[in-house]
């Protein structure tokens, strides 16, 4: 990968934190963008003290969620509540392409750093704006993480057991996925028009929204068919089986997806052609589907007694859809394919040492995307960053340091 | 009205891989030209269909995801079309495609074939598993991508074999990755005028999704594992209300205030026994971490929480400033205030339907080049004659568009 970085010569003024945002700038970061993170020691990034910690001791340095959200950063400490740092901040802003921030609406504003002011400095900036509900309306002061975002988007009510609690994805799914995803889209976009035409513009992310896009289907289940769609566990409808089903070993599991009778009769024939699966019961997909939980039931039993492994690379090579249900260690230790891509990447973190962390998940032929450096320390680029775009020198720096604004 | 990807073709030749990921194009202005097999593509397979009607043209997921496209029937089987593609790639900046890794070269329409013709070329390439590797003739539908990605694991409940999400995560996690870097090569091509290849592998994208599962892993030894209907840790979960569920998360993330800010909420309503939450233990992960600590909580929550609705323990909460949500159902989202103020859902319309009805719309607003639906998805080949036609080439001796289908 010796090419050049797509998004080389894009400069990033990153005030995001927590999940989503921080994910997102992470991504242009790895791309090439130089995405220099504002943050404070007087307001920490909750997400440098959320554990897991390297050692399990605790430290602003030392988190591993941290660590994997914010790659490929440069970190400025900067206490915006200090009076004399919307300046330093403005001079940054200038030498930007990009602000962006994922604060409750209004912290920006108090700041003076919103998007008319951002402007006035920096006609044609791209400015992000990620919060939980948008920037205007009745509940857009209101505030949550990715999991009360699962929760008012619909997912958590659509995943799990119709009989049980709702289950949702067990993580803070939408600030993983959806929201840095649809947000990175966006500023792409937007980049591309401001080379066209020179404009820049505002862009307003509610995070609720994206995770609902991908909801469509329950969505227009509604709106077109009257139905409130709930959670219905591994099912897909006419289709089976379809499911996960006990392996040998405890707590191990295989993803099966029957999706034609085809496969069904290449499953019956790596099972060995039991009894019960020849039986004319299950020759049919409507068959198969209308009596799923007998089928589901027999096809563990026979599932229950085989290797994990063996069994996916048997079903896979009769052409049927199967997957072990891989955990963390399986995916780090085990897991052939992540390893031929080269997945886990080991840096080494000025405080952590060796530890590992995501690459992007796609290859390039010919650019380079790759975690260039692992995160920063807080603070440990501020004065590269005055000396180099802000034209402080070490002398004035230091004061700013001491007098508690670049902390 | 001005948009962002004006002026961008993009060929989507997939489905249910990557038929979202051309949607994002073509809603922010790129042409983009779905190129479907004589059957349809995969997803116009996938319920809920309108009015419950199995039918190719009534697809639910079919017609969101191919919003603002144009669609036209090609059978790559045959060399005739094979070349009516390559005429097409020599217009366009980006394919699109999700077959099996091999099928593009076996057809003679590899990305080293395609950019030689049109070297700004840029070729995505969404597959289950990638390009290479041991896995990468593996077949999987949405839950084996689910699995061997990780994201399956955690899901569900403890008593309980591993259970997916709702909504075919898996596809949607590689839609979007293939999104965006499709958006970064183009922009690497736009500038050198050279394009190239994306390889983007669903289930790398679904490990995107572990959230720290792999960093529990590294730094400390420990494979997290599924939760669901409990508390991760006290005070975070679901908890019954008067009329169905909220998601609370009395202690945040990390270090924050929430907890403090939860005690008086507590406090001024008067919840019994919520005095002692402000004790040390209770701001301590491993305190929080503890079945005592879950049983406390759930002990003093509920039967406050049981007293009100879903909307009222939001507005109560929220009011505080803590982390609390009610737990939506897809008919609640239609009546969301917030969601109307910012008129997120926008009406889309459909050849089956006579009145237009409500779908997701914009998921970024972007103030100079607004999101916006161009046209419904097309109908199997409804615009196969046009779109040759642009080409010079002719429908004539070309089975016409969508024959025998049905």
């Amino acid at each position: 990968m010796a090419g050049r970085r797509p998004l080389e010569g894009i400069r990033v003024t990153d005030f995001t934190w927590i999940g989503a945002g921080s994910f997102a700038t992470k991504m242009l970061a790895d791309a090439g963008a130089d995405v220099i993170k504002i943050e404070s020691s007087e307001r920490l990034d909750s997400l440098r003290v959320a554990p897991p910690f390297k050692d399990k001791i605790k430290g602003v340095n030392r988190s591993g969620y941290f660590s994997d959200r914010n790659t490929s950063k440069r970190s400025f400490a900067l206490n915006l509540k200090n009076p004399r740092s919307r300046d330093i901040v403005l001079k940054l802003v200038e030498k930007s392409d990009v602000v962006a921030n994922n604060f409750t609406p209004g912290v920006m504003e108090r700041l003076g750093l919103d998007y008319a002011s951002i402007r006035e400095v920096k006609p044609d900036i791209v400015y992000l704006s990620m919060s939980m509900q948008g920037s205007t309306g009745p509940h857009s002061r209101y505030l949550g993480y990715g999991l009360t975002i699962g929760a008012l988007s619909g997912l958590h009510h659509l995943s799990g057991l119709p009989d049980r609690l709702p289950a949702g994805t067990g993580t803070n799914y939408p600030d993983h996925m959806p929201n840095p995803c649809h947000a990175v889209f966006a500023v792409l976009a937007a980049l591309r028009h401001r080379r066209r035409t020179g404009e820049g513009q505002y862009i307003d992310i509610a995070q609720t929204e994206p995770t609902i896009a991908l909801l469509a289907p329950a969505v227009l289940d509604y709106t077109v068919n009257g139905r409130v769609a709930t959670r219905s566990g591994n099912d897909r409808p006419g289709v089976a089986p379809h499911g996960v089903y006990p392996v040998a070993g405890s707590d191990r599991w295989i993803a099966i997806a029957v999706t034609d009778d085809r496969q069904w009769a290449a499953l019956v024939n790596v099972l060995g052609q039991p009894d019960w699966a020849r039986s004319d019961r299950w020759s049919t997909a409507a068959d198969r589907y209308r009596d799923r939980s007998d089928l589901d039931r027999l096809l563990g039993q026979e599932t229950a007694r085989r290797d994990g492994e063996e069994l996916m690379s048997a079903l896979q090579s009769a052409g049927v859809p199967a997957g072990l249900v891989r955990d963390a260690a399986d995916l780090i230790d085990r897991d052939p394919q992540l390893a031929h891509r080269g997945h886990w990447v080991k840096l080494n973190h000025a405080e952590m040492g060796e530890t590992i962390y995501n690459a992007p998940p796609y290859r390039f032929s010919k650019s380079r995307v790759e975690l260039r450096t692992p995160a920063p320390l807080l603070g440990e680029h501020t004065r590269e960053v005055l000396q180099e775009l802000l034209g402080i020198g070490a002398e004035e720096g230091e004061a700013l340091i001491r007098e508690g604004v670049l902390v | 009205m001005s948009r962002a990807l004006a002026g961008l073709r993009v060929l989507d030749l997939s489905g249910p891989l990557g038929n979202y990921c051309g949607k994002l194009f073509g809603d922010l202005g790129a042409d983009v030209i779905l190129i479907e097999p004589p059957e349809g593509t995969a997803l116009r397979r996938e319920p809920p269909f309108v009015d419950d009607k199995v039918d190719i043209e009534a697809s639910l997921p079919f017609a969101y995801a191919n919003t603002s496209k144009r669609g036209i029937v090609l059978d790559l089987e045959q060399e005739r079309d094979r070349e009516v593609f390559r005429r097409l790639a020599d217009t366009a900046d980006l394919v699109i495609e999700t077959f099996r890794p091999g099928t593009m070269s076996a057809w003679g329409l590899d990305y080293a074939t395609l950019s030689a013709r049109n070297p700004r070329l840029v070729m995505t390439s969404i597959t289950p598993f990638g390009q290479t590797g041991p896995y990468a003739q593996y077949v999987a539908e949405d839950i084996i991508g689910m699995a061997m990605g990780g994201l399956l694991y955690l899901g569900g409940y403890p008593d309980t074999p591993p259970i997916t999400s709702y909504g075919n995560q898996a596809y949607a996690a590689a839609n979007l990755y293939g999104a965006t870097a499709s958006m970064m090569a183009l922009l690497a091509a736009e500038q050198t005028g050279t394009g190239e290849h994306v390889d983007v592998s669903m289930q790398e994208s679904v490990v995107m999704a572990l959230e720290t599962a792999a960093q529990f892993y590294d730094l400390e030894g420990t494979v997290k594992k599924r939760w669901g209907g409990k508390q991760r840790h006290a005070g975070t979960g679901v908890f019954p209300c008067k009329d169905g569920y909220i998601y609370f998360m009395a202690g945040g993330v990390g270090g924050n205030r929430f907890w403090r800010l939860s005690c008086d909420w507590f406090e001024e309503e008067g919840v019994p026994g919520a005095e002692q939450f402000r004790e040390e233990r209770w701001f301590t992960h491993e305190f929080l971490g503890t079945d005592e600590a879950k049983k406390i909580f759930a002990d003093i929550f509920i039967p406050f929480a049981r007293r009100y609705t879903m909307e009222e323990l939001y507005r109560k909460g929220q009011e505080k400033h803590v982390p609390i949500a009610p737990v939506s159902t897809p008919a609640d989202l239609l009546t969301n205030p917030q969601l109307r103020h910012r008129g997120f859902f926008t009406e889309m319309t459909h050849p089956l339907r006579a009145e237009p009805f409500l779908a997701p719309g914009a998921p970024y607003q972007l103030s100079t080049t607004p999101w916006a639906i161009a046209r419904p998805a097309p109908k199997l080949g409804e615009h196969t004659a046009e779109v040759l036609a642009e080409l010079d080439l002719h429908a004539g001796g070309r089975p016409a568009a969508g024959a025998g289908v049905r």
